[in-house]
């Protein structure tokens, strides 16, 4: 329903009449230097920096060794529903486990409220800050904040060195045109709202699990 | 006569200031935040550089602010998303409850927003009997005490974990044993949860919005932000026209500067972009995305070309940190949105120079937040700048511009000169003899009232100059 919004072109007119009065260039030099320091071994920073942001990183060669990996943290949480991105990769893995659990698939609808954990793919894999870009392809929104845990599996190939690039692949790819939501995810929820300590899981994953597949 | 805002400053600051666990708190949370920022900074490999490149990239938005804004309405419309345009805060308030109305919203869960604590919206939606919930742990204990935020990072940055013990027995009606954080922050957990999931309109603000890309970015470490915009069927974003970037690869340098700015985090836990409601497949998601673009005096700040980079802030936080001023008076005694030095400079022009001027003056100008501003904003010489407007726009006191008359006489008459300092020693020995050093007659009572005062010299400069000090 199209709401009237006179202010609209006021808002519009007064910044363009304020911008005709030009500034002044800043005297400081122009900004050509390099900020931050070259990646040179991706899957090692992403190691690095997963760990000091208290995510956990376990390296896989195979789908079978990916499936071992899945099947261990899923054992390790308590009964409960597990929801899942609607992707073959996914239903083939989960296949693998032989897991009993109940299975709530993307395709169905949003993550229920009471879900133990979701397990998700990842547009990319972020070196420099050891995070991970997901889109609302990756089970939607609720798929990475709804449950307790979050597992992503991801293939060593989609390693990226810096938000420069995941930002810019992003872009290009015009992966934000068809989706309403993209995040970068570095580590399990988290607050310092309280005396600056650091508490984990405030209102997101406590647990944020990427099982990482080397080969193919 | 009622109390006006600048002598309300002052008796707050006076109570603040002599307020010891006060200040061994806000000691404590800003000696761990100056700790974690200086950490950050090394992350850099060229810290100045990044400050240089956030202060081109916001030069480069504002100055094109129109064109970015369109471009920005543009892409979130072709997503199915509206827009709203609001001149001021009555008219962003008005477009929020009648969405509310419209769609029979009884629960609004909201996370952190500055902007929506400027236009004063959570008491526009109670007034129809909306519950609201402020979800960001810290906003929402200064929630249950009825309070505004005390800072514009961490807004609870002025109670220890006692105090907020306490707090949650009395509101909550549970106690937690040993004021243990971990489990007070379980108990906000659960609380909150139920109203995540039962909330029909979900609030937040922006820290930028991309104009390539049409979508805003929220950066979060709780997650709160994520479940305010992905479970309730409606979400309004409310933010200021000025948080605009041109390119989405800009949020490459903006990101990790905010973070390490803020909190002195690598990057924050979520950095999120939504650009609509849920596309057509995808899995959840609301069904209704609003955007306010909020001007509130915005505009005008705009014109000003001299102050016109006041607009660049991202609000990080650093300036007010680094404050002394503010590490003095704490928060709540500034009585404003926006607190610190880009409070006092930015308030005077949202909110009326005439009301606020006295902020210009709430400063030592010793330059430590021009020193630590991301975005390179040279705070204290706009400061300067508000108080020269202030003169400039009511005129000057009838006092006010006697005594520099007379102090302008004096330093260019030497012999007034000599004769005044002179008298002034030693009206001054008198009065400290007799012991009225800081009473009501003493000239120096401002400093001499909560201090030992100054020794007086045996004698003036001039004569031990003369004496051969030169040599």
């Amino acid at each position: 329903m199209p709401v009237e919004n006179p202010s609209r072109e006021l808002i519009l007119e007064r910044i363009r009449a304020g911008l005709r009065t030009p500034v002044a260039p800043h005297p400081g030099p122009r900004s050509d230097a390099v900020i931050f320091e070259p990646i040179r071994n991706p899957l090692e920073r992403f190691q690095q920096e997963s760990t000091a942001n208290l995510m956990e990183c376990t390296l896989t060669s195979d789908p079978a060794g990916a499936a071992l990996q899945l099947g261990k943290i899923l054992d390790s949480l308590p009964a409960g529903e597990i929801f899942l991105q609607d992707d073959p990769s996914l239903r083939r893995l989960i296949e693998l486990t032989k897991t009993q659990r109940p299975l709530r698939w993307s395709s169905e609808g949003a993550p229920r409220e009471a879900s133990e954990a979701t397990v998700s793919l990842a547009e990319a894999l972020i070196a420099q800050t050891g995070s991970v870009l997901v889109t609302a392809e990756c089970g939607g929104r609720g798929a990475s904040i709804v449950a307790p845990c979050h597992i992503v599996y991801a293939h060593a190939a989609q390693l990226v060195p810096d938000l420069e690039t995941a930002l810019g692949n992003l872009f290009r790819s015009g992966k934000l045109v068809r989706n309403s939501f993209a995040c970068v995810i570095s580590g399990s929820s988290r607050t310092a709202d309280i005396e600056k300590i650091l508490v984990q899981g405030a209102h997101g994953p406590r647990r944020l699990v990427v099982i990482l597949q080397t080969g193919r | 006569m009622s109390e006006t805002s600048a002598q309300e400053f002052l008796r707050k600051a006076a109570v603040k200031s002599a307020d010891l666990v006060h200040r061994d708190i806000i000691r404590q949370g800003i000696e761990s935040y100056d700790a974690a920022h200086l950490r950050g900074r090394l992350r850099f490999r060229d810290w100045d550089a990044a400050r240089q490149k956030c202060r081109e990239i916001k030069q480069e938005a504002i100055n094109h602010l129109d064109k970015y804004l369109l471009q920005f309405e543009e892409k979130v419309r072709a997503r199915g998303g509206h827009v709203f345009w609001a001149a001021n805060a009555q008219e962003a308030c008005q477009y929020v409850t009648d969405i509310a109305r419209r769609l029979g919203v009884r629960t609004v869960v909201k996370s952190k927003s500055m902007v929506t604590e400027e236009i004063h919206l959570s008491p526009a939606l109670e007034k129809l009997d909306i519950k609201v919930w402020e979800t960001d742990l810290g906003e929402f204990i200064v929630q249950l005490r009825n309070e505004p935020p005390y800072h514009i990072v961490t807004p609870a940055m002025h109670l220890n974990r006692a105090q907020i013990a306490d707090l949650f027995h009395e509101k909550l009606g549970e106690r937690i044993p040993g004021n243990d954080p971990t489990k007070l922050v379980a108990l906000a957990r659960r609380r909150l949860r139920q109203s995540f999931f039962s909330a029909e309109m979900g609030i937040s603000g922006a820290n930028f919005i991309v104009a390539d890309s049409g979508v805003i970015a929220i950066s979060t470490n709780e997650g709160n932000g994520r479940l305010c915009t992905s479970v309730p069927r409606i979400h309004v974003v409310v933010t200021g026209i000025e948080k605009v970037l041109p390119r989405l690869e800009d949020l490459a340098v903006f990101w990790p500067v905010l973070a390490t700015s803020g909190t002195g985090q690598a990057i924050t836990t979520y950095s999120t972009l939504i650009g609509g409601p849920r596309q057509a497949g995808e899995a959840d998601g609301p069904d209704e995305f609003h955007v306010v673009l909020v001007d509130n005096g915005r505009s005008r700040l705009l014109a000003d070309a001299e102050q016109r980079e006041v607009l660049h802030c991202i609000r990080c936080g650093a300036c007010l940190n680094t404050c002394p001023v503010y590490r003095s008076v704490g928060g709540h005694t500034y009585g404003t949105t926006y607190q610190g030095p880009i409070g006092s400079v930015l308030t005077p022009h949202l909110a009326g120079l005439r009301q606020y001027q006295h902020l210009s003056y709430a400063s030592s100008l010793c330059g430590a937040c021009t020193s630590v501003c991301p975005v390179k904003i040279d705070l204290h010489h706009h400061l300067l700048h508000n108080r020269r407007n202030a003169v400039n726009s009511r005129g000057s006191k009838l006092g006010e511009r006697m005594m520099f008359r007379l102090w302008r006489s004096t330093m260019l008459h030497p012999r007034i000169f000599v004769f005044l300092s002179s008298a002034g020693r030693r009206l001054l020995r008198l009065l400290y003899r007799m012991g009225l050093a800081g009473s009501i007659v003493d000239p120096m009572r401002a400093w001499n009232r909560y201090r030992s005062p100054v020794p007086l010299p045996a004698e003036s400069f001039r004569s031990r100059w003369r004496k051969g000090l030169a040599g």
